[in-house]
């Protein structure tokens, strides 16, 4: 009993940040059509940011640590929408609903990104200083305050985003854009400002996600491909597009790697994960919670 | 390649150029290195041509090396092998073919390693590895030669040391990346905790790049081993795991065989890590490391950001080595030399060091310095048991 | 036909030259450059023949890996003859492809984007997780016999060229015009009567036959493949030799392999500048030049076409 809530407490800890990767790169399909392999690298340029802030106003300037990181919070945030603003000018919106054209950009923005990263901060992976140290006990399941706070905040912000697409006018248009672009632009939507918001949003979502990791794992700079492929295999099972089979799919895969991770082993889980993928799409090709293609 | 380093091999060249006119020119010696430089092991490969320049520069500086005669300046090639086979072969083909460079300094990652080695040992060229698996020495790849300890070094003296301290400890769980270090690593530690009467009570792989260890952590908790072995593991995984572990209250021995770098370990897992034992995470910082061993260490540090650890630094070693056997073999005939390797003792970073373990591998291909212990005490790396190869103190003698 | 198709003659000739490189040249170097640039072009223009269905096949990556298995496995544990061995590259990868396409052809677009992609990872995991296959530090010993060693890279290249003029055959045939028509509208080859979903399994499997037979190619050339060979990555540059050669004909991918190729071994020892260079000629050509070269070639010749009319 006691292990299964350890592994269920296990699944929320690494779905909830799983669920916040993937709803941004969903949300980014859903407005523009197309599938950003560079949606990593806004994971891992939060990250980034949030290490080299604290370690440099911790340990020189001998800030508090949970206010050195707020600040580096916000400053994780800004980076990344300003790098997401520069792409999605210079670069997305001229392959918007162009499945090839904006795959092969975002291929060459993620080596272009992943190696300036690369100089710009080593090869050495750096962790932070804990934010707020300290164990506790939930049904006989440990996990680090950290953790739990991670958990709640990264639920706050999925339960935000839910509500900004279901109850919000900007909402309604990114949802009526993803359903029909052209019936969207007869009723006045402005297509390519709900595209750069709809983009935004998930850069955002996936600076959030890397911004909470790096509290509690090291950070490298090709921290977010891990994510990246895990998010594939949750979107997909989940229906491209759709928020809820986002965040349901984030769930799943976490309890696999969860459970399989602990009845079997870490790399048959991914195998498995994979297969399931492959065995998903054949039976129900559109996801779970995915439109049929028209 | 930074603009400096351009413009200093620009700037070698010319002076090259220069010396030729005024015919007092040294020969040029090429020597190279394939190792990974980007993605997620480049800091091992930055590391290691770190170590190769500094012994390059060092013998240059003192004058060079002289055979048959002549002198010869040595000129450092590294590139980038990405870690995996395909472009293993290609900087091969590069170094080998373009370059015709024939002495190989270093070469990290097994399958990168094994496609050079294809191709180096039909060109005649010498080949220096860290590749860890059995199958790439032997009589049958005579050029062949690896310039660090590997898990047939390392494991029984380490193992065996743990045991020795903990003489209550019965079980052990393995735990390793799915990567070819791991894969060759695991049945050799098996073995070897079987030896001692320790069980393996369960193995387990996990990809290269995970982020989360928690079911890892949960199963290793769970199964009460008073052992954890990390086998392959890089310190950056081990220390997300020893976090884990420590929130689910497991307090068990600690081994990490492949644990290349005390510093981060201590780093990422902080209180957690407290009294694992490392064994490839020489403290080149503490009284016990040579002069040689601190300061690269320290030139690392400032340069790189990263401690050198017994990888990286062997570079330094491989072309130390090359240096002592191109003047006794007084020849810059790869074949000679790779005769002459196993014959000579040189002076490695750790001190007088040779070629050995025929026994093991069936030719004399291994070198032989010492297998550290390490452990952290303090968030410190500190040397417990130095265990010189008993054929090294034969040759010696 | 070589009369009416100048350009097909030049190619050929090119392959010609090629070959007799490999055979007379003396340099191993520059040979085996050259036998890079056959086989990236051979990746480009397989995952272009895909294309011409409207399917981006990340898998091409899978079945290039899974020719160099092949090969592998009858070469060093079978002990097949380097010429049976290098012959069980295309049937199975062709076979494979086959139960892969009729399974996953029914879905589109990004669907088959991405399950593509899951496929090709599944195929690299398994490799990892296979002793027979040597798990993850792969296979060695790929040599050819003795007595054909001198000519190898010259029977490299041929293969590989020979791909790729079938490829070319294959699209100017009818059967190429009816998969164009697939990708503009599926709906009017079917009201033909025309069995779409086999035809675009058929597509598939001549294009993963070809790059089959290219895996199989490669194992002799690298001598040693390892799982991390063969990840999606391959497939990405593929696509990237296509966007800058340009889509709209063979001739394309193939100068986009001999260009980033050659680029590639020149900044070969320029460690996390390789990447960024890497990435700034993709993101440069797709935004500022959208057809690639050959759109580029087009454009110029369309141009002074208009030149002269105006004149």
């Amino acid at each position: 009993m006691e292990l299964q809530v350890q592994l269920l407490m296990n699944t929320l800890q690494i779905g909830s940040v799983y669920v916040l990767f993937a709803l941004g790169l969903t949300l980014i399909f859903g407005v523009m059509k197309i599938v950003n392999f560079a949606h990593g690298t806004f994971f891992t340029a939060a990250a980034l940011v949030v290490s080299s802030v604290m370690i440099w106003s911790v340990d020189t300037l001998g800030m508090p640590i949970w206010f050195s990181y707020l600040i580096a919070f916000v400053l994780a945030l800004l980076v990344v929408c300003i790098i997401g603003f520069v792409v999605y000018v210079f670069g997305f919106q001229y392959v918007l609903k162009d499945l090839n054209g904006s795959f092969i950009l975002s291929i060459g923005l993620l080596l272009l990104l992943n190696g300036t990263y690369l100089i710009l901060y080593g090869g050495v992976p750096r962790s932070i200083p804990a934010v707020i140290p300290g164990n506790i006990t939930i049904l006989g399941a440990s996990l680090t305050i950290q953790r739990l706070v991670l958990m709640i905040v990264a639920t706050i912000i999925t339960l935000g985003l839910y509500i900004l697409v279901h109850r919000t006018k900007l909402g309604l248009s990114l949802r009526a854009v993803a359903e029909d672009q052209e019936a969207a632009m007869l009723q006045g939507i402005p297509y390519r400002r709900v595209a750069l918001y709809g983009f935004l949003i998930g850069a955002t979502l996936a600076a959030c996600a890397g911004a909470l990791m790096a509290t509690v794992t090291p950070v490298t700079t090709v921290i977010g491909d891990d994510f990246l492929v895990k998010a594939f295999i949750i979107i997909i099972i989940g229906g491209l597009g759709s928020v809820l089979g986002a965040i349901l799919g984030g769930l799943l895969i976490a309890l696999i790697e969860s459970f399989g991770g602990y009845y079997f082993d870490p790399s048959t889980a991914t195998l498995v994960m994979f297969v399931l993928v492959v065995v998903l799409l054949i039976v129900r090709p559109q996801g779970i919670l995915g439109h049929a293609e028209k | 390649m930074s603009m400096k380093k351009i413009i200093g091999i620009t700037g070698g060249a010319l002076l090259a150029l220069f010396s030729a006119q005024t015919a007092i020119a040294d020969e040029t010696l090429k020597v190279g290195i394939s190792a990974p430089m980007s993605g997620a092991a480049a800091a091992w490969g930055l590391g290691f041509e770190y170590a190769a320049e500094q012994a390059v520069a060092k013998i240059n500086t003192d004058g060079g090396i002289k055979a048959g005669g002549k002198t010869y300046m040595l000129e450092l090639h590294a590139y980038d092998n990405k870690y995996n086979a395909a472009e293993g072969a290609k900087t091969a083909q590069t170094m080998l073919n373009r370059e015709n460079i024939n002495f190989i300094v270093g070469s990290i990652g097994t399958a990168p390693v094994k496609a050079t080695q294809a191709l180096s040992e039909r060109k005649g060229a010498l080949l220096f590895n860290t590749g860890w698996g059995k199958s790439i020495k032997g009589p049958k790849y005579p050029l062949t030669f690896t310039q660090m300890n590997t898990p047939f070094e390392i494991l029984a003296p380490f193992y065996g040391y743990i045991k020795e301290q903990h003489p209550d400890a019965k079980t052990v769980a393995m735990i390793t990346p799915n990567d070819a270090t791991g894969q060759e690593l695991e049945p050799v530690a098996i073995d070897t905790w079987g030896n001692l009467g320790v069980e393996v009570i369960s193995k387990d792989k996990y990809e290269r790049g995970t982020t989360e260890f928690q079911s890892i952590a949960t199963k290793i908790a769970n199964s009460n081993a008073d052992i954890v072995d990390f086998g392959a593991s890089p310190p950056t995984d081990v220390g997300s795991m020893l976090k884990a572990l420590d929130v689910l209250g497991w307090n068990g021995v600690k081994v990490v065989p492949a644990g290349t770098s005390a510093g981060t370990l201590s780093k990422m897992a902080g209180a957690a890590a407290e009294g694992t034992y490392l064994g490839a995470s020489a403290d080149f910082t503490g009284e016990s490391a040579s002069e040689t061993q601190r300061k690269l260490n320290a030139g690392a540090m400032e340069k790189l950001g990263e401690a050198l650890n017994g990888i990286t630094i062997s570079s330094y070693d491989a072309v130390m080595a090359l240096k002592k056997a191109i003047e006794t073999a007084d020849s810059i005939d790869p074949k000679k030399i790779a005769e002459t390797l196993p014959t000579i003792v040189f002076e490695s970073s750790y001190g007088p060091a040779a070629f050995g373990g025929a026994e093991v591998y069936g030719s004399p291909q291994q070198i032989l310095v010492p297998v550290m212990i390490t452990q952290l005490r303090d968030g410190h790396a500190v040397e417990v048991g130095r265990i010189s190869p008993a054929e090294l103190k034969e040759r010696l003698k | 036909m070589l009369k009416s198709n100048p350009g097909l003659a030049l190619c050929i000739l090119i392959a010609l030259a090629a070959v007799c490189f490999a055979l007379f040249s003396g340099e191993p170097y520059y040979v085996q450059v050259v036998i890079w640039v056959f086989a990236n072009a051979v990746l480009a223009v397989t995952l272009r023949f895909v294309l011409l269905i409207g399917e981006l096949n990340i898998a091409t990556a899978a079945f290039f890996g899974i020719g160099a298995y092949t090969t592998a496995v009858a070469s060093t544990i079978l002990d097949w003859s380097f010429f049976a061995s290098l012959l069980a590259a295309p049937i199975i990868a062709g076979l494979i492809s086959a139960l892969f396409g009729w399974v996953t052809l029914r879905t589109k677009g990004p669907y088959f984007l991405l399950i593509s992609f899951a496929f090709t990872e599944i195929v690299r995991l398994l490799y990892t997780k296979s002793d027979v296959l040597g798990g993850n530090s792969g296979m060695i010993g790929m040599f050819p016999p003795m007595e054909l060693d001198a000519y190898f890279p010259a029977i490299a290249i041929t293969l590989l060229a020979a791909i790729m003029f079938g490829l070319y055959a294959a699209e100017r045939s009818n059967l190429g015009r009816v998969f164009k028509a697939i990708k503009n509208n599926e709906d009017i080859p079917r009201s033909v009567g025309l069995n779409v979903i086999g035809l675009k399994i058929l597509c598939l499997v001549i294009a993963s036959t070809a790059v089959g037979l290219a895996g199989g190619v490669n194992a002799y050339t690298n001598s040693v493949i390892a799982p991390a060979d063969f990840t999606y990555f391959v497939a990405v540059l593929a696509l990237a030799y296509v966007k800058i050669g340009g889509e709209g004909h063979i001739i394309g991918p193939i100068i986009g392999a001999t260009i980033l190729t050659l680029a590639g071994q020149l900044l070969h020892s320029f460690g996390p500048y390789e990447n960024i260079f890497y990435g700034i000629i993709i993101i440069g050509v797709l935004l500022l030049v959208p057809g690639g070269i050959v759109g580029l070639g087009e454009r110029f010749k369309a141009g002074t076409f208009i030149g002269r009319a105006g004149r």
